[in-house]
């Protein structure tokens, strides 16, 4: 049984490495010309990142992804090689991440923030190296490697620029992240221990054969694995580091670090669920992190929202902003329905994009006002403009109509009516949603109505036409996304339908006709290869 | 011999988490290198332990599990590198914030705890 | 159906023409107005155009309803509805929009931002549009939001002043919640009735009103009524938002955004009706808001503040309408509604006209205007007798409806006399303040202060209230010919089914509610005339309580209550994010082990065999780990165990047969080791100690979870390897050599069945390379300390650099070697790397940096770019050749030393993790070497590049 469908064309094949491969071209030749003038660099970088969104875009369009396409590195096929697997999944974060790339450098480079350290570019690409590799890979401990590499650059983007308060929330930042990757390797070391394979398809196929008697360590593996990936989340308790982290870096590292929270809740998707999907896994395994996912949403949303009120300037107020939708996710990924996690994605698309140019916003308001804490400061310049954004990107976040805010949590909440936790879920979405909106009222009335007459307003830094677009972006994609609802949704739709049909994801991963060379049967077959202790 | 290999796992676990929870940044360094050891170990152990069964081909008669092996490789490089780089955004945040604790604050109130962190 | 039916369009206009609006009012202020105006009529006009052709067709008295899908998976369809209610709803908004603009349009003041007010305008008024022609509700909920948010923009126009933002946020926060309520109840009420739009629902409503959700709905969509109503309790932000100019009071708080609420218990009035719930929770708010606006009213000295709570009081009373739940009640509702616009607004533009001329809209001040300005006065004392129920106004038509319901529904509860009695007293009490408003404005004496030259506003000022006077008195004189069919048209869209006969006459002869109309009248006169008394016993008593103080508690608890537990949880301190973590992960393990009745461990037979050496070398490991926690604050001493420790570990690969781990580990030691020495130069040599009393707790603490954790790590790892398992490295064993072409099964794994990870690894130490470069750049260091290890000078470095100059090219050699042989033994270019980066570092050290560096200047930034392309290189020929990234070829060659090899394309891969590794290596070093060289001042960041 050997669907076509399966061997991807060349074309795609050839796009699929440029997606992960050009970066780290990029990135060679930034380090190789470090020593280059900075509009080299920035052409470089600019260009790279260009091509980028015009591959992910082409990818979505041509719907490559409709089925899952397998990409055999070295030509080795599952579950003995590593293997890309390509989805409507992997096709929407990479495009996330793509969009995300183009907006943050545009920033970057309009602000000259490139400029305040060595190597900003060549990490930078780095950083959408590791990311593209992490949403790719149909294997575990390759996802593991990718995480260290699109962790350590974002160390170094994180620690941009210096600072005391930066390189003390870097070195927090980067030391939970250690202890992440620690547990990281006990888990899939464990999973190997036990099942003798490390890809992911496979693991689920063994998870499905295994005796009762193994449920313990893969549960427990399991488990641990989620706790690093809830790490990655900002998912409480474990969110600690993300508001010090997302406050303090510069602000186009910021909006890039938009998509590493999505990084943890995507490997939950994709991990847990192709391990402990119901089409395969033994029925007293498949719900072992559902009900995690959804009370942890439920806590972290309302911790964020407390958070949302209690900080005291506006980048830390769109971190705990980030932290709520991350909870928001967590529920609709918890109750774990076809309907839930299609909602999930709309939500999921309009958080990043919006938390992304939110933090730029804020930027430019503390450029232009000399500062984003509660002061009562002198009227900004294009205070109307300014603060016409920030009531638009306060509104999405929110969740008020017309952004995508509300829509994602009407979505998410038409998705829970049958859940019997609905009423729970109701109460705290909707509270908090009241919360937020009084949070940020207050914020706004702050910043831009509370003027000083008296005091003369400091000389503001310039802030470039460029500068603007970056933060207008994620406002027309947001629109797009609600006047196209129609063809997007039944396109979230088919992709959670997707995800949740692990079965297809299994069959075209560990289809052994993928590979061209080593298409001959291995010398002993995988499903019964000698135990390696005789 | 594995119940005593999985228990000097735990040793070094427990060393390792203790001195990660210090208030300076120099043991948590230490901490962080004794679980890499820990947890390099711990992969090689997933391969089971056989003696005099190196996996190169026409050398023995019964080979080790080689794919452990491949990954504590990789494992320990990349330990090698976060733990370069924690060191030296150690010597960071003590050319930053003036001293070596990991909040910054000056040894005086260096150990306690509570209250909010301006 | 397109965007360009006039229903559609009705509602996008005003969203659409908002920018240009603005636009316009940015070039000439009264251009705005005019546009605003434009469009506003434009909009009447199309209304107009569909009416006619609805009657044209004979199917005006129908719902008409056009859409299409938007969100279908969640069923939100882009829908509107022309139907009686709506119908008499946009009028009522156009309209009374339209004399707003005029009348705004002379009351902003030059330094006001027409472009602003305007666009806003427009803003709400779209909404409002929205929000009566909506056919699917969840639409509906979105136009209602965007009406908190418009009339957020509109209250506080004038952002300067406090109230104004006050008022504002407070609208925004009561409406916005119950905007969020009303989504929840909308999506509950959907999912009984199968759809969200009216055409099922309305038909569903015996469905809904039985299913064991009615009530969380009822409850849900009340709470978005009457937040926007302002229906007690959420009453107060009405009264704090007339800090907006006169205008937008005018409109938002007379015809729009309050009747918003009114509009929903209209619409849902067939779904919901008809049930004690209803009847008690709709009745009992409608009916407390009625004589608690009044009663307010009374004492209120501001102008606006009396219409305010009057509105309060008025909206109370048509909400006690619907709460009788009769269709007669449903009828009067309407009526008043109407009437309620048309009075309440015209007062407001007169309130608004006093301000303007007079400059204060105290009433304790102002008085005797009516000499001054005998046209408004005129204006004005119509429009509040028809407020208060005067005979021959519309406000008394609809008042006797009112009265005769109150008395039949008192009758069906067992001719109960408490509640005419009360709406009685409310009549009465809404006479007192109407007289009020009249005598102390336009009659009496003003305060002096007052300016002199007061007189008649503009025309275009008065013109508005003209029209909406007019109104009152000719549909107080005939009301059947003027408002009949209005009533009937609209009743029978509330009803969805034939309304009930009702005579809109002036004359019912004596009855019941003539004569309490009569008492409220002559009641009212008396009530005004001992005011004074009153006001004192008010002042006393209930003039203390304020609902607004209760909020302002509310807010202020939640804001504490925040803080508090943010700050409790989230203090930026590290240690409490590593507890939490390593606690999470330990209970996690725990969890999942013990939610499974399996053995803990396996009963693998094939275990290696004990030897005594290899345990007392593991137990002496043990040993060291705990020394190293015991003397980790000599960090010298610290650091030389860790490197025992490290020996240990890599000397256990060797008996464990993982000859290429050995070499790995050992070398990744030294370098490590190096490091850690160079870094330690500029940290204290000690650890503060944690002697202190207040730390024990901590510690103990710290230690039980470290011996938690590792306890269970060790129990894990136990469970794991006494477990029989079943692998796919038969596949690498069997394959390496025939497909892979190496012997040495593990560097095969790594270059090239998993080379993928090993170029994603090489990545990962590049970048550490240059994080590490980055970070110092620019460093400022305290001074090193000089210990003598420490300093990296060892002593007799005469002897050692000899040494280490003939070691040099030797080591070099020996690299390559194993480099080369990697592929068949143990080697490979990861141990080579760092073997010459070792070398080279001794030298370094041995030499100093100078003259190393004059000997041996390695290009380390291009070393790393070199081995990074060499490796995707290789992996990149393969895909040129259409095979996927990394796909190895391999061919037999013969060395002169090293002997036969297979030459595999994965050797060139190899070759460039060499690379990687050693540059990165050796620019970690040598960036961290140079530390000891320069003086911290002479330091300055070196890459920016400027």
């Amino acid at each position: 049984m050997t669907p076509n469908v399966n061997l991807a064309s060349h074309s795609f094949d050839q796009i699929l490495a440029l997606l992960v491969f050009l970066p780290v071209l990029s990135a060679i030749a930034l380090i190789a010309l470090h020593r280059a003038g900075w509009r080299l660099k920035r052409l470089i970088s600019a260009v790279s990142v260009g091509i980028l969104l015009l591959a992910t875009i082409y990818l979505i369009v041509s719907g490559a992804g409709n089925t899952p396409q397998v990409y055999p590195m070295g030509d080795w096929p599952a579950p003995f090689g590593i293997v890309w697997m390509y989805d409507r999944l992997s096709g929407l974060m990479l495009l996330l991440t793509a969009l995300l790339g183009v907006v943050s450098l545009t920033y970057a480079i309009a602000t000259n923030e490139d400029h305040r350290g060595a190597h900003f570019h060549a990490l930078f690409q780095a950083q959408l190296f590791g990311l593209n590799g992490a949403f790719l890979t149909g294997d575990v401990f390759n996802l593991f490697v990718f995480f260290e590499v699109l962790l350590l650059a974002s160390y170094g983007l994180m620690l941009h620029g210096g600072g005391a308060a930066r390189s003390k929330a870097g070195l927090h930042y980067m030391v939970i992240n250690l202890v992440g990757s620690t547990l990281f390797l006990f888990a899939v070391g464990a999973l190997y221990g036990v099942l003798g394979t490390l890809n992911l398809a496979d693991l689920a196929v063994r998870i499905g054969q295994a005796p009762s008697s193994l449920y313990g360590v893969i549960a427990a593996a399991s488990l641990m694995l989620f706790v690093v990936f809830a790490i990655k989340a900002a998912a409480f308790p474990l969110y600690l580091w993300l508001p010090g982290t997302y406050a303090e870096t510069s602000a186009p590292v910021a909006a890039l670090f938009a998509i590493m929270t999505k990084v943890g809740v995507y490997a939950m998707l994709r991990v847990h669920g192709t391990l402990f999907d119901a089409h395969t896994a033994p029925a007293s395994l498949v719900h072992l992190i559902g009900p995690w996912e959804l009370w942890l949403g439920i806590v972290t949303l309302i911790m964020a929202t407390l958070g949302v009120l209690a900080a005291m300037n506006l980048r830390r107020q769109i971190a705990y902003l980030i932290l709520a939708s991350v909870g928001t996710l967590l529920i609709a990924l918890g109750v774990n329905t076809t309907e839930s996690i299609g909602a999930a994605l709309y939500y999921w698309i309009h958080t990043t994009l919006l938390s992304a140019g939110f933090f730029l916003l804020a930027d430019i308001i503390r450029r232009s006002r000399g500062d984003d804490g509660w002061r009562v400061l002198p009227a900004m310049p294009r205070a109307t403009l300014i603060g016409g954004l920030f009531l638009t990107y306060a509104m999405g976040m929110a969740g008020l109509p017309p952004l995508t805010g509300f829509f994602g949590k009407a979505m998410i909440l038409h998705s829970v009516l049958d859940s019997h936790l609905m009423g729970a879920i109701f109460a705290v979405v909707l509270i908090t949603s009241v919360m937020l909106v009084i949070a940020l009222a207050r914020s706004g009335s702050t910043l831009f109505y509370r003027v000083d007459q008296q005091e003369q307003a400091i000389a503001a830094e310039k802030v470039t036409a460029t500068a603007l677009t970056a933060v207008f972006t994620p406002l027309i994609i947001a629109a797009a996304m609600v006047l196209f609802a129609l063809p997007l949704t039944s396109w979230l739709h088919g992709t959670s339908n997707q995800i949740k049909d692990t079965s297809v994801y299994i069959r075209h991963a560990l289809n052994p006709a993928v590979s061209r060379l080593h298409t001959h049967e291995p010398h002993e077959p995988p499903t019964k290869s000698t135990r390696s202790d005789h | 011999m594995s119940i005593l290999f999985a228990s000097l796992i735990g040793f070094l676990t427990a060393a390792g988490v203790f001195l990660s929870l210090r208030a300076q940044t120099f043991p948590v360094v230490l901490g962080l290198t004794l679980l890499s050891y820990a947890v390099n170990l711990f992969l090689f152990g997933m391969g089971r332990l056989k003696t005099d069964a190196a996996a190169v081909l026409g050398n023995s008669a019964s080979y080790t599990d080689p794919l452990p092996q491949a990954l504590v490789l990789t494992a320990i490089v990349i330990a090698f590198a976060m733990t370069a780089f924690v060191i030296v955004l150690a010597l960071k945040t003590r050319a930053e914030l003036g001293n070596d604790h990991v909040d910054g604050e000056d040894d005086a109130s260096a150990n306690e705890q509570g209250g909010p962190s301006a | 159906m397109s965007l360009l039916n006039p229903i559609v369009l009705i509602v996008l206009l005003p969203f659409l023409s908002a920018p240009f609006v603005a636009w316009f009012g940015g070039k000439r202020r009264r251009a705005a107005a005019w546009a605003a105006a434009a469009v506003t009529l434009l909009c009447l006009a199309l209304l107009g155009g569909v009416i006619a052709q609805f009657i044209a067709q004979g199917r005006l008295a129908d719902a008409h309803v056009i859409g299409f899908h938007w969100m279908p998976s969640i069923g939100l369809d882009f829908a509107f509805r022309m139907d009686g209610l709506s119908l008499l709803f946009t009028g009522l908004i156009l309209i009374i929009g339209l004399l707003v603009i005029v009348y705004a349009r002379y009351y902003l003041a030059l330094q006001d931002s027409a472009a602003r007010f305007f666009a806003s305008l427009m803003l709400f008024m779209g909404a409002m549009l929205g929000i009566v022609l909506s056919e699917n509700l969840i639409q509906m909920v979105v136009f209602w939001e965007l009406t908190s948010l418009s009339s957020f923009l509109l209250i506080s126009f004038w952002q300067h002043r406090k109230e104004a933002r006050y008022g504002a946020r407070m609208a925004l926060a009561v409406t916005g919640f119950g905007g969020l309520a009303l989504l929840g109840g909308v999506l509950l009420l959907g999912h009984v009735a199968g759809s969200y739009n009216l055409s099922v629902i309305l038909e569903a409503g015996d469905e809904i009103r039985q299913s064991p959700l009615y009530l969380p709905i009822l409850l849900l969509i009340l709470l978005g009524a009457f937040t926007k109503s302002a229906q007690f309790p959420f009453h107060f932000w009405l009264p704090n938002a007339m800090a907006a100019p006169t205008p937008v009071s005018a409109y938002l708080h007379s015809a729009t955004m309050v009747k918003a609420g009114l509009f929903l218990l209209a619409r849902l009035f067939p779904v919901l009706s008809g049930t004690n719930e209803w009847l008690l929770l709709v009745g009992g708010a409608g009916l407390i808001t009625f004589l608690l606006g009044a009663y307010t009213a009374l004492f209120k000295h501001d102008l606006k503040g009396l219409l305010a709570y009057s509105t309060l009081s008025h909206l109370g009373l048509i909400t006690l309408l619907f709460g009788f739940g009769t269709p007669m009640a449903a009828v009067a509702a309407i009526f008043h509604l109407i009437n309620h616009a048309t009075f309440k607004a015209s007062l407001f533009m007169v309130a608004g006209i006093v301000d303007h001329e007079t400059g204060t809209r105290d009433m304790r001040r102002l008085g005797g205007l009516a000499r001054k300005m005998p046209h408004t006065a005129a204006l004005a004392i119509v429009a509040a007798s028809a407020m208060a129920g005067v005979p021959l106004l519309n406000g008394f038509l609809s008042k006797e409806m009112f009265f005769s319901e109150a008395v039949d529904v008192a009758h069906e509860f067992g001719s109960n006399w408490a509640l005419p009695l009360l709406v009685t007293l409310g009549g009465v009490m809404s006479v007192a303040y109407s007289i009020r408003f009249i005598h102390d404005t336009f009659f009496g004496t003003p305060s002096p202060d007052l300016p002199t030259e007061i007189h008649e506003p503009h025309r275009g000022m008065r013109i508005p209230i003209d029209v909406l006077v007019f109104v009152c008195l000719a549909v107080g004189l005939f009301p059947a010919l003027l408002v009949g069919g209005l009533l009937t048209l609209a009743a029978g869209a509330v009803l969805n089914g034939p309304p009930p006969h009702f005579s809109l006459a002036l004359w019912h002869g004596f009855n019941a509610p003539l004569m309490m109309s009569s008492i409220a009248l002559a009641g009212g006169l008396l009530m005004y005339l001992s005011r004074r008394p009153l006001t004192r016993w008010h002042e006393n008593s209930f003039g203390r309580l304020s609902a607004r103080a209760v909020y302002d508690r509310l807010m202020a608890l939640m804001q504490i209550a925040a803080e508090a537990v943010t700050h409790r949880f989230d203090q930026g301190r590290m240690q409490p994010m590593v507890l939490w973590t390593t606690g999470v992960a330990l209970i996690a393990g725990l969890i999942g082990f013990l939610s499974y009745q399996a053995p803990l461990f396996g009963n693998d037979s094939l275990a290696a065999p004990f030897d005594a050496l290899t345990a007392t070398g593991m137990i002496i490991m043990m040993g060291t780990a705990v020394w190293v926690v015991n003397q980790h604050r000599q960090r010298l001493f610290a650091l030389l165990l860790m490197s025992v420790l490290g020996l240990g570990v890599s000397l256990l690969f060797i008996r464990f047969s993982a000859p290429d781990l050995a070499l790995t580990q050992l070398s990744v030691e030294v370098i490590t080791v190096i490091l850690m020495l160079l870094a330690l130069r500029y940290l204290p040599q000690q650890t503060s100690s944690e002697r202190d009393p207040k730390d024990r707790p901590r510690i103990r603490r710290d230690a039980v979870i470290a011996v938690l954790s590792g306890v269970g790590i060790a129990l894990f790892t136990y469970a794991v390897m006494s477990r029989v398992y079943d692998t796919i490295a038969g596949y690498f064993l069997a394959n390496s050599l025939t497909e892979g072409g190496g012997h040495n099964v593990v560097n095969v794994i790594l270059v090239d069945f998993r080379g993928y990870d090993t170029f994603g690894e090489i990545s990962v130490l590049a970048l550490a390379a240059l994080g590490v470069y980055a970070l110092l750049q620019g460093m400022r260091l305290p001074p090193a300390v000089s210990s003598p290890i420490a300093s990296g000078r060892i002593a007799h470095a005469q002897l050692l650099q000899t040494v280490t100059r003939l070691l040099l090219p030797m080591t070099l050699m020996f690299g390559i070697y194993i480099l080369l042989r990697g592929h068949n033994a143990p080697g490979g270019g990861f141990i080579a790397g760092l073997i010459i980066a070792s070398a080279l570092m001794t030298q370094y050290l041995a030499q100093g940096i100078d003259s190393s560096e004059r000997a041996l200047s390695v290009p380390t930034h291009g070393a790393i770019a070199l081995g990074l392309f060499l490796a995707l290189a290789t992996g990149m020929g393969s895909i040129v050749l259409g095979y996927p990234f990394l796909t190895s070829a391999f061919t037999h060659l013969h060395l002169p030393v090293v002997g036969d090899v297979e030459v595999a394309s994965a050797m060139l891969f190899d070759l460039g993790v060499f690379f990687v590794v050693m540059g990165a290596s050796v620019l970690m070093l040598t960036q961290m070497a140079k530390l000891t060289r320069v003086e911290p001042t002479a330091q300055t960041s070196g890459q920016v590049a400027k």
